[in-house]
C-alpha cells in the first residue's frame, strides 16, 4: 500500500489519505459492532487453534505444565500406535459406508416428496420431524434400548420365532448398526435435495416429455445433473460429518465391543480425557483436519467432473 | 468440534504456568465471623448426593459463617470433570478422592498436606501412616471400603445350590460354577466372565505373585502361568456356557434394573464393594447376600479406606476446608446424617450410633466388610499414567472373549504395553 502510495503525487496522496482516513473510520465502527463476535472468534477459536498446534508438539497431562517433545507425537502415532491405525479404518469405512447410503436414501424420499399429492405438507412434517431431534444423546440411548441384546427390535424378532443377538454388543453388527443410525437421521440432507429439485425448471421435464422420454431417462439426464451442486454440497457436508462422528458412537457402544466402532473421534476424546494425553490428543485433532481437508479438496477436484452448474451454461470441462 | 474443545482445555492451562497461588491464608484464621462459601464437589448415587448436601446444611446451621456451593455427579463424569479443572487451578476446596486416583493428583501437587489435622482417637495412627503418600497426607479417609461378591441368594436355594461361604477358596469358586451351571436352568449363569485387569489381579495377588504394577508404575509384573490358567479357566466356562456369552457380557450394566448382570436375573453373582452393594440390594430388596472374594494362599480381596475428602492447593479457604473435614469425620451428628453413604463411617464411635438403625441395605455393606477384612490383602490400584494400559486390557481380553485372539497372544500383548509403559515411567 505505502509502497504504491509513493509513486503518486503529492495532492493524490493526500486526498487518498484522507479517503483512507475517513474510510478507516468508518471500519472501525463497523468492527466496534461486529467485536463481540470477533472478540468469540480471536480469543475462544483461533486463539484455542493455535494453542492445540503447540500442545501437539508437547506432552501435556492437564495436570501438570506442558513438556516440548518435537515431533515425538506425530512419530508415536505413525509408527507406534495400533489404535490410530484401527480408529482410522473403522472411521473410513464408516464414512465408506454411512454417505453414499445416508445420500441415497435421502434423495429418494426427497424425490417421493417433491410429487403433488393431496396432504404431501402433512409427510413432510411427519417425515422431517424425527431429525428435529437429529443426532443428540436422546436418539442415541433409544437406539442402544433398541438394539440391545434385550432391545425392542429383538422383541420384534422373538415374535417370528426369531433369536435376535446383540447387535451393539457383537463386533460383526456394531459398526452396521451405528451406519443404519446415521443413515436414518437423513432429515437435513433430504431437505436441502427437496429445496434442489423444486429449483428444477418443469419445462425441461415437459420438453423431455414432448420427445418421448422416459421417466428413467429423465431422472439421470434431468434431474441428477441438475441436482448435482446440492448432491455435491451434501458429499462434502456428510463426509466431514462422518469423519467426526462422536455422539452415537460414545453413547451407545463407546467403541466397542473390540474397538468395532472405535471412531476416530471417540479415540481423540479418549486420549485427551480419559488418559489425560492432551498433547497427543492435539496432535491426532491436527491429523483429522489434515485428513478431512484432503479428501474434501479431492471431492473439489473431482467435482469439476461430475458437478453441473446452470451458469456454466452447460459446456463441457 | 474436538479440536476446539481440546484446544479450549489448552486455553485455559496458558496463564496457569506453574505459577504457586500463593494466596493470602487468611480465612478461618481466628476470625470465625469472616462469611466464607466452600466449594465442594463429590461423586456417587443420588441417594449419596442427598445425604452430602443434608450433612452440608447442618454444618452452616452450626457455623453459619460458612456456606458451601456443591456440585456433584456420576463417578464417570466426575473424573473427566476433575482434570480441566485442575489444569485451569480451580478445583474445589473439598474434593471428594479415591484411592484409584489420589496417587495422581497428590504426586502433581493438586492436593494439600492434611497431616496437622489432629485425629488422634478417631483414626489410629496406624491407618493413617499407611495413607500417606511420600510421608504427606493428601486425603482424610472418611470410611471403610472393602471388595466382595454380591450373590443372588434366594435364587441359589431354590436350585438347591450350596451357597458360597466365607474365605472360600479359587478353587472352590470355579467348583461352585461348575456345580450350579447343572442346576440352574438355561440363560441363568452361574458367574459372570472377567474382562477386566482387577479382577485377575485377585487371583495373582491371591496365589502370591504380588500386584501387576508395582513401585508407582515403574514395574510391571504379570504372572504368565497363572495368566494362562486364570483365562484357560474362562475359556472353558465359555464353551460349557458357565459363564454368558460375550455379547451379553458387554451389554450388562451394573446397576442398570434391566442390564445389571445380577438385578436382570441372567447371573447369579458379580463383585460388589461396600459402599456399591446397597444400590443392588435396592433393585433386588432381600435377594441379595454377599460373601467375599475368593481367598488363595496369600488372602484375597481388599478392605480398607479408600474414599476419601482432600484440599485443593489452590484453595483461599484451607483452614475452613479443614475444619469442615474434621467436623465430617469426627462429630457424631454429621456421620447420623450422611450414614452409610460412603461406606462405613471410618469413626467407630460414629458407627456405633448408626448400628442399631441400619437399613438391610446397610447391614449388607457392612456384612461384606466383615467378611472381607480377615483375609484382606492391600489395595492395588493402578499407578498414574496406567489408565490406557487399563482399558487396552479390557479390549484385549474382550478379544479373546468372542473367540477372536488366543490367551497367548492376549498375554504378550498386554505384557508388550505393560513393559512399554513401566519402561517410559522409570525413563522419568
Amino acid at each position: 500500500m505505502k509502497a504504491e502510495a509513493a509513486t503518486k503525487p503529492a495532492a493524490t496522496t493526500l486526498r487518498m489519505k484522507k479517503k483512507l482516513k475517513g474510510s478507516n473510520d468508518n471500519n472501525l465502527a463497523g468492527y466496534i459492532f461486529i467485536s463481540p463476535w470477533l472478540l468469540g472468534f480471536l480469543l475462544l477459536t483461533l486463539w484455542p487453534i493455535i494453542q492445540s498446534f503447540y500442545l501437539s508438539f508437547t506432552e501435556y497431562s492437564l495436570l501438570e505444565a506442558p513438556t516440548w517433545t518435537g515431533t515425538d507425537n506425530y512419530v508415536n502415532i505413525f509408527t507406534n500406535d495400533t489404535d490410530f491405525t484401527t480408529s482410522l479404518k473403522v472411521t473410513f469405512l464408516f464414512v465408506l459406508f454411512s454417505v453414499p447410503l445416508k445420500l441415497f436414501f435421502s434423495l429418494m424420499v426427497a424425490i417421493m416428496l417433491n410429487k403433488n399429492l393431496k396432504g404431501m405438507n402433512l409427510y413432510r412434517t411427519a417425515i422431517y420431524f424425527p431429525s428435529l431431534i437429529g443426532g443428540s444423546i436422546a436418539v442415541s440411548a433409544l437406539w442402544r434400548n433398541m438394539f440391545n441384546l434385550n432391545g425392542y427390535f429383538n422383541h420384534v424378532l422373538a415374535w417370528f420365532g426369531i433369536q435376535g443377538i446383540g447387535w451393539i454388543t457383537n463386533p460383526h453388527t456394531s459398526l452396521g448398526t451405528l451406519i443404519l443410525l446415521n443413515t436414518w437421521q437423513f432429515g437435513s440432507t433430504m431437505v436441502i435435495f427437496l429445496a434442489g429439485l423444486k429449483q428444477i425448471p418443469q419445462e425441461l421435464y415437459e420438453s423431455a416429455s414432448v420427445d418421448g422420454a422416459s421417466k428413467v431417462r429423465k431422472f439421470f439426464h434431468i434431474t441428477l445433473p441438475m441436482l448435482s451442486p446440492v448432491m455435491f454440497f451434501n458429499l462434502v457436508l456428510g463426509i466431514i460429518g462422518s469423519f467426526q462422528m462422536f455422539t452415537s458412537a460414545f453413547i451407545i457402544t463407546q467403541g466397542g465391543p473390540i474397538n468395532s466402532t472405535y471412531m476416530y473421534a471417540l479415540f481423540l476424546y479418549d486420549k485427551a480425557f480419559k488418559h489425560y494425553q492432551m498433547g497427543y490428543a492435539s496432535a491426532l485433532a491436527w491429523i483429522l483436519l489434515v485428513i478431512v481437508a484432503l479428501m474434501t479438496a479431492i471431492n473439489f477436484l473431482v467435482s469439476r467432473y461430475w458437478v453441473f452448474y446452470e451458469t456454466d451454461g452447460g459446456k463441457q470441462k | 468440534m474436538l479440536a476446539g474443545l481440546l484446544a479450549l482445555t489448552a486455553c485455559g492451562s496458558g496463564g496457569a504456568n506453574n505459577e504457586e497461588q500463593n494466596a493470602p491464608n487468611d480465612s478461618g484464621n481466628g476470625d470465625s465471623n469472616a462469611a466464607v462459601k466452600l466449594k465442594i464437589m463429590w461423586q456417587g448415587p443420588d441417594t449419596r448426593h442427598q445425604a452430602m448436601l443434608k450433612t452440608q446444611e447442618v454444618y452452616t446451621s452450626k457455623h453459619p459463617s460458612v456456606t458451601f456451593s456443591p456440585e456433584y455427579m456420576a463417578w464417570d463424569d466426575y473424573w473427566k470433570k476433575l482434570p480441566t479443572l485442575a489444569a485451569s487451578h480451580s478445583l474445589p476446596d473439598v474434593l471428594h478422592m479415591d484411592g484409584a486416583y489420589i496417587h495422581e493428583y497428590a504426586t502433581r501437587g493438586t492436593l494439600e498436606d492434611l497431616s496437622d489435622i489432629d485425629l488422634s482417637g478417631v483414626i489410629d495412627d496406624k491407618t493413617l501412616e499407611n495413607l500417606k503418600i511420600d510421608g504427606k497426607l493428601y486425603g482424610i479417609p472418611i470410611s471403610r471400603n472393602a471388595q466382595g461378591v454380591a450373590f443372588n441368594k434366594e435364587a441359589l436355594e431354590a436350585a438347591g445350590i450350596e451357597l458360597p461361604k466365607k474365605d472360600w477358596t479359587w478353587d472352590e469358586y470355579f467348583d461352585f460354577a461348575r456345580n450350579a451351571r447343572a442346576k440352574l436352568p438355561e440363560g441363568v449363569y452361574p458367574i459372570n466372565d472377567s474382562n477386566t485387569w482387577d479382577h485377575y489381579q485377585y487371583y495373582q495377588t491371591a496365589h502370591g505373585k504380588g500386584p501387576i504394577i508395582q513401585e508407582a508404575g515403574k514395574k510391571f509384573n504379570l504372572d504368565k502361568e497363572l495368566f494362562m490358567k486364570f483365562y484357560g479357566i474362562h475359556e472353558e466356562f465359555r464353551k460349557n456356557k458357565i459363564v454368558p456369552p460375550a455379547d451379553m457380557v458387554s451389554s450388562f450394566k451394573e446397576n442398570d434394573p434391566q442390564a445389571d448382570p445380577m438385578a436382570s436375573g441372567k447371573v447369579m453373582t458379580r463383585g460388589a464393594s461396600v459402599g456399591s452393594v446397597g444400590a443392588l440390594e435396592l433393585l433386588m430388596p432381600g435377594k441379595v447376600d454377599v460373601v467375599n472374594v475368593p481367598v488363595g494362599p496369600e488372602g484375597g480381596g481388599w478392605a480398607q479406606p479408600t474414599i476419601f475428602l482432600s484440599v485443593s492447593t489452590d484453595s483461599k479457604h484451607k483452614d475452613a476446608a479443614k475444619a469442615f473435614i474434621k467436623w465430617f469425620v469426627t462429630e457424631k451428628e454429621a456421620g447420623e446424617t450422611y450414614g452409610l453413604n460412603f461406606g462405613i463411617p471410618i469413626y467407630d464411635e460414629i458407627y456405633a450410633a448408626l448400628e442399631p438403625n441400619l437399613a438391610p441395605k446397610d447391614k449388607l455393606g457392612k456384612k461384606m466388610y466383615d467378611t472381607a477384612k480377615d483375609k484382606a490383602l492391600p489395595f492395588y490400584p493402578a499407578a498414574a499414567g496406567w489408565t490406557e494400559w487399563v482399558d487396552s486390557y479390557k479390549k484385549t481380553i474382550d478379544a479373546v472373549m468372542f473367540g477372536q485372539k488366543s490367551i497367548e497372544d492376549a498375554y504378550n500383548e498386554i505384557s508388550k504395553s505393560g513393559n512399554a509403559i513401566a519402561e517410559k515411567q522409570s525413563a522419568k
